[in-house]
């Protein structure tokens, strides 16, 4: 079979969905109550589960407290069941330490830190299957575990990525559009107030098809941020009625 | 967003044991593309038509297999689905996939993509153990009732399978939708498509062959597309298009590398040896090679040969050892339609009757023969068949294939000329009515005149300026106009040039638009003219005619009176009136001061006459002035003046041609080439400047000095030194080497050094570093072509792209997009084949006329036959010789098969006698019992000129030396010409004994003569087209041609 093509001559992608369309999002809040705050994130096919532990008190080293603000832990995992193929992951391997530190730098950007000096929050997020996206999945369910535990934040965080073929950019890539050779971006966005949380890129792409790629690609986050939030508010919803209120 | 819904779509790839999951959404809203939508369907693009009787679904089998039935223009309404599209995509790989993708993209064709998986009620999933086929019928059969359903019942739909059990399980389920066979379907709604129902039955035959295909092995297995990429990235394998050799199809093929060509030129050509190297690669595939050990290696096989019968004697004398492989697997196939033959049946043929299988041979002698099986062997015995390869298995011979169209009986006139068409792509249908109904009316109770609204946009040039043409007598397309005049009390010039605006009545995208991007170029063969535009356009409302208003796109330059230097450009559309349609010989005339009648004044009185007249000459004598200094200024920048058109036919009333009178070397034809080139030059210039990146220009790179080496040492043999270090100095070495006794030795050079040269090519500015822009031959940074919008589609992207430089410098809107870099390179690449490829139909329909006209002689007896011939090339066993007075180019051997050589006598007479040959740098000697005799190159030869048939290839010219003296050597110049009177005469008056015959007896030529009273100005052969392979590989991109084109044209 020769390549695939992933943008059909009538716009359609592989899946069905148009250029500009997400795969469908189902998320759920809370759904651990040991943790301060959880969530379960879909998108598509790709699912991940986040926690929050925290704010609390500096544990183990105490050299690393900050004084003025809180630090942020973050650990990335992919369970064993996540792909294809079962493959043992072992913890901290390459890949998923620098996920970890893709996650810290996206949340230290958006959690109001300072409000809770000499402090820890840790955020754990495991894929359980892995669809494509995995990045942008695990920051959306991190946001809204972030947001179940009552962490203030400046703003949802909410990353997609997007990839670049025939001269459209495509929103929300799944992992056969990522395998296929396309130049993708993530990209972590404020959505409310435009600011990038993060933009990471490892792909070769021309410098005139940047600026029409990140265009496409906030308005991704902006579709992601929407539903995100009607989430956040069925989920009060719901809280509210069972405390009586 | 669009609600999606999600589904889960199972699928197990077996290669890895993997068990993928993938999503896959469904939406309501999935455009229908038909006219009769109820449903408000966003129909952008190509929309089926309402008026038919039923839509057409085929299936996805039949997608597969009969996919060129379904490219029948005839066939309407066809509705392909997603379902057919991609099992396409998978078991015919990307190139069919290509062109099903194509068919779909041509508004020509009929037909529409519907994206049934994704939508909501025509998907169905693939249930557990169903076989992919059965599924896939099922899909399409949903298809098929959705669309019944979405037309509300308006339209019937037919589905197409050739699943007998689909037909049984699914024709009685809906009532407006039938499920029948293809043959059925071919039977009961298009019974009159003949065509269709022969391809239908050769096909299905083909496949039915396939599976009884044997099991013996006769070539190695390709190895598999993995190992061949990492083989190629290792270095180990080497990839390249697979160049059979005309000569020795058999044996010898060649590996063209595109990417080595450059690095090492001791790579650039691998040499495959044999049928079994070679591993059923066929002619232009691409291919991937291995090296085999050194001992293995040889080398090029340089004698003449003339059968194939003779080849394993001539191992002894092959020349240094070529890089030598074999073919392991094949990356992209290349096949085209060819032309066939079917042999005539006797004994040997095929023994059982029963089989059908024919083996048929193509006329390209680097194709292999292909094995047909059909039922019609006894009726096309004889005939020249178009024919598709369809497979080439391990296990078989030869390649397995199947017929596509009969074109006629062998040897037939038509037949022939159409055979030409095809094995060069070309694909020249008439004029579809879509076509000419967007074709402005231009007829005597409804002329075409001027728009108002026009007229304030374009430059209004009717009053101010002299405009006029200079065109070869007889003229009917004139596409390019002057005009001259002095500004400012004769400080400064205005010269002007003003090109039909084609572009103004073919709007991009237009249905004409693609039919002359498709064609890309008009086709001129021999007898005929196959143009690029419908016939309202180029002979009427965009030829710049004298005395009528036309829309044209003009440059004018203000040039300096006395430097002639460019004061400023001005670039725009014009309207324009042409006073005077001047021919060469006129315009020569006024400008030498003599007298002559310009017959657009002969009804004026005496006084405002000659008023008149000193006024057109004295812009004529400016013209004339300034074009000298330009040519001065390029002679200066190295430009090369090589071996040109040299006769024109003359046109009486009648259009008839009279004679072919060499060209006089007029001054005049120099200063409107010289105009043109100054043109195209800054045209080039504006747009290159405007759109760095995306303007179509050409540009000629030099040639490579080794290939000049035959040309170095044959002027050597002469005592002329060839200096060809750049284009300055090959052109002052080409004046230098002036033979007195003999100005044949010139042009044979001239027509080497053309040879030698590398051709020049249209590109995308976007798509070359500016160092290559550069135009050898005209010695030129930056040219293009944009005086000849009639009749070359280059011209008319130039045209495009000039409008939209003009409103990007006005601020003004661009309109439309402007291609890409890549597309645009992508065009000049389609530009750049279909002009080889009418270059070659054109040289190939030469030959053709040249060879009908001899055989209508004997060549023992008819005195035609014999004539004077000059040597231009040194092979081992003969020479090749040029025979000035029909334009003949063919080999002479020295030795024939028998072994015995020529020799010749005292008095030069010629004859075969046993004896031995010998090669030498610059001369050929043969030895025999009467003794020794020697001939050099650029010897005046005596040679019979005889006709060699082929029964399933072309016919070719042979000569065979009768006398080593020139013939007729005293009257040389005064026969030359004449004789070529004589061949066009004298096939103009055979094709009329033809007409006439075929009046009495069946149609034989009949064609043949109508077409001809048709295109009367393209009066059957001119020697025009036999001058012009020479002239095609020139550099000068001479603007005289189009001059000439038009007198054939």
């Amino acid at each position: 079979m020769a390549g695939l093509e992933l943008l059909s001559d009538q716009g359609y992608r592989l899946d069905g969905r148009k250029a500009t369309e997400l795969r469908k999002v189902q998320a759920r809040m809370g759904v651990f109550a040991q943790a301060d705050g959880s969530a379960y994130l879909e998108q598509g096919n790709t699912k991940a589960l986040a926690v929050v532990y925290g704010p609390h008190e500096m544990r183990g080293s105490r050299s690393r407290t900050l004084h003025d603000r809180a630090i942020i832990n973050c650990q990335y995992s992919m369970a064993t069941f996540s792909t294809a193929e079962r493959k043992r992951r072992p913890h901290g391997d390459r890949k998923s330490t620098e996920m970890s530190l893709h996650l810290k730098q996206t949340f230290e950007a958006a959690v109001m830190t300072q409000l809770y000096p000499r402090s820890q929050i840790d955020i754990y997020v495991k894929i359980l299957q892995s669809d494509g996206g995995n990045y942008s999945v695990c920051v959306n369910a991190a946001t809204l575990a972030v947001i179940d535990a009552g962490i203030p934040m400046r703003d949802y965080v909410c990353a997609c990525t997007v990839g670049f073929v025939d001269e459209t950019p495509l929103a929300d890539l799944c992992y056969a559009e990522e395998s296929g050779g396309v130049s993708s971006l993530a990209l972590a966005l404020l959505p409310r107030g435009g600011q990038i949380a993060l933009l990471q890129m490892d792909a070769r792409l021309h410098q005139d098809h940047l600026e029409t790629l990140i265009e496409a690609a906030m308005t991704a986050c902006k579709g992601v941020s929407k539903v995100l939030d009607e989430v956040v508010r069925q989920h009060l919803q719901e809280v509210s009625v069972l405390t009586g209120e | 967003m669009i609600k999606t819904e999600k589904i889960l779509h199972l699928k197990s790839c077996r290669g890895g044991k993997v068990r993928v999951v993938r999503e896959h959404y469904l939406r309501e809203r999935v455009p229908c593309y038909s006219c009769v939508c109820q449903a408000d369907c966003v129909n952008d693009g190509k929309v089926l038509p309402g008026d038919l009787t039923h839509y057409v679904v085929p299936d996805a089998g039949v997608v597969v297999d009969y996919l060129e039935i379904l490219e029948f223009r005839e066939l309407q309404g066809i509705v392909i689905t997603q379902t057919a599209c991609q099992a396409v995509h998978h078991s015919k790989g990307r190139r069919q996939y290509n062109r099903l993708r194509n068919l779909l993209k041509d508004p020509r064709h009929d037909c529409v993509l519907f994206a049934n998986e994704f939508q909501e009620y025509s998907y169905c999933p693939r249930e557990k153990g169903e076989s992919q086929e059965k599924w896939q019928t099922r899909c399409v059969y949903s298809a098929a009732v959705w669309y019944y359903n979405h037309l509300a019942g308006m339209m019937d739909v037919v589905m197409i399978t050739e699943d007998q059990e689909a037909v049984a399980e699914y024709s009685s389920l809906n009532s407006g939708v039938y499920v029948i066979s293809v043959q059925d379907y071919l039977q009961n709604f298009w019974p009159e498509l003949q065509a269709a129902h022969e391809l239908y039955s050769s096909i299905s035959q083909a496949l039915q062959e396939k599976e009884s295909e044997g099991k013996e092995r006769e070539y190695g297995e390709h190895l598999p597309a993995e190992v061949l990429e990492a083989g190629i990235k290792s270095g180990r394998y080497y990839q390249g298009t697979l160049n059979v050799s005309k000569h020795r199809a058999q044996t010898e093929a060649f590996i063209m590398m595109e990417s080595f060509s450059n690095k090492s030129t001791d790579m650039s050509r691998i040499l495959v040896h044999g049928e079994k190297n070679r591993n059923r690669a066929v002619h232009s595939d691409t291919v991937v090679v291995e090296l085999l050990p050194k001992s293995e290696w040889r080398g090029k096989i340089t004698a003449l040969t003339e059968g194939q019968g003779e080849e394993k004697s001539r191992e002894d004398n092959e020349s240094k050892l070529l890089p030598t492989g074999r073919v392991v697997g094949i990356q992209q196939r290349n096949w085209r339609d060819y032309v066939v033959t079917f042999p005539p049946r006797d004994g040997s043929q095929s023994q059982s009757r029963n089989s059908q299988r024919i083996l048929a041979v193509p006329w390209d002698h680097r194709i292999p023969k292909i094995r047909i099986s059909t039922q019609q062997a006894d009726a096309l015995q004889d005939h020249r068949v178009v024919v598709r390869i369809d497979s080439w298995e391990s296990t078989s011979l030869y390649p397995n294939g199947h017929s596509v169209r009969v074109l006629g009986r062998a040897g037939e006139l038509e037949t022939e000329v159409h055979t030409i068409l095809i094995e060069n792509c070309i694909h020249v249908p008439p004029f579809s009515d879509a076509q000419l109904r967007e074709m402005p009316v231009n007829s005597p109770d409804k002329p075409w005149k001027v728009d108002p609204a026009q007229v304030t946009e374009r430059r209004d040039l009717r009053q101010t300026h002299l405009v006029f043409s200079i065109d070869p007598k007889g003229c009917e397309d004139v596409d390019d106009t002057v005009s001259m005049r002095s500004l400012a009390g004769g400080e400064l010039l205005e010269l002007g040039v003003h090109i039909a605006d084609v572009t103004h009545f073919v709007t991009e995208g237009s249905l004409t638009d693609l039919e002359a991007r498709t064609r890309a170029t008009t086709y001129y063969l021999a007898d005929r003219r196959y143009d690029m535009l419908p016939a309202v356009l180029s002979a009427d409302l965009c030829s710049l005619l004298g005395g009528v208003d036309r829309y044209a796109m003009s440059v004018l330059w203000e040039l300096d009176a006395h430097t002639l230097a460019v004061n400023k450009v001005w670039y725009g559309r014009t309207l324009i009136r042409s006073s005077y349609q001047l021919h060469y010989e006129l315009a020569q005339a006024l400008v030498n001061g003599e007298k002559a009648e310009v017959p657009e004044l002969a009804q004026l009185g005496p006084e405002e006459k000659d008023e008149k007249l000193a006024q057109l000459t004295q812009a004529l004598e400016m013209l004339t002035h300034v074009a000298r200094h330009l040519r001065a200024q390029r002679d200066r920048g190295g430009a090369l003046e090589l071996e040109g058109v040299e006769v024109r036919a003359q046109l009486d009333e009648e259009r008839n041609i009279t004679a072919l009178v060499p060209r006089q070397p007029l001054e005049v034809h120099e200063t409107v080439a010289e105009c043109m080139i100054y043109a195209n030059h800054w045209v080039a210039r504006k747009i290159q400047e405007t759109f760095p990146h995306q303007a179509l220009l050409r540009r000629h790179p030099p040639a490579r000095q080794e290939i000049f080496s035959q040309l170095v040492e044959s002027a050597r043999a002469k005592g002329f030194t060839i200096d060809t270090s750049s284009n300055k100095a090959l052109a002052e070495s080409l004046d230098r080497a002036v033979d007195p006794q003999d100005p044949l030795v010139n042009r044979l050079l001239r027509m080497m050094t053309t040879h030698a040269m590398s051709q020049a090519l249209y590109f995308s500015t976007g798509a070359q570093s500016v160092d290559q822009y550069y135009h050898y031959g005209l010695a030129l940074d930056r040219y293009t072509h944009f005086t000849s919008p009639i009749r070359r589609y280059a011209d008319i992207v130039v045209h495009r792209l000039l409008t939209a430089a003009i409103a990007t410098e006005r601020g003004t809107d661009v309109g439309k997009a402007l291609a890409g870099n890549k597309e645009l390179e992508e065009m000049a690449q389609h530009i750049n084949s279909r002009n080889r490829a009418a270059k070659q139909a054109q040289s190939l329909s030469t030959e053709l006329f040249q060879c009908l006209y001899f055989k209508e002689r004997d060549p023992q007896t008819d005195e035609r036959c014999v004539a004077n011939a000059v040597i231009y090339s040194i092979r081992d066993n003969g020479v090749l010789a040029f025979v000035p007075e029909y334009g003949v180019k063919a080999p002479v051997y020295m030795k024939n098969r028998e072994g015995q050589v020529v020799a010749s006598a005292q008095d030069g007479s010629c004859e075969w006698q046993s004896g031995s040959v010998q090669r030498h740098a610059d001369h050929i000697t043969t030895t025999s019992s009467c003794g020794t005799s020697t001939f050099r190159l650029f010897d005046h030869i005596t040679v019979r000129i005889s006709v060699q048939s082929f029964h399933c290839h072309a016919d070719r010219l042979n000569l065979e030396v009768i006398s080593n003296k020139p013939y007729h050597s005293a009257e040389h110049q005064e026969p030359r010409s004449q004789g070529r009177c004589k061949l066009v005469q004298e096939v103009v008056r055979l094709a009329e004994e033809a007409y006439q015959q075929s009046q009495e007896k069946a149609a034989r030529l009949t064609k043949f003569s109508k077409e001809e009273r048709e295109f009367c100005q393209s009066k059957t052969p001119n020697l025009y087209s036999l001058l012009e392979e020479v002239r095609e590989l020139a550099l000068m991109d001479l603007e005289m041609v189009p001059q000439v084109c038009a007198t054939t044209a």
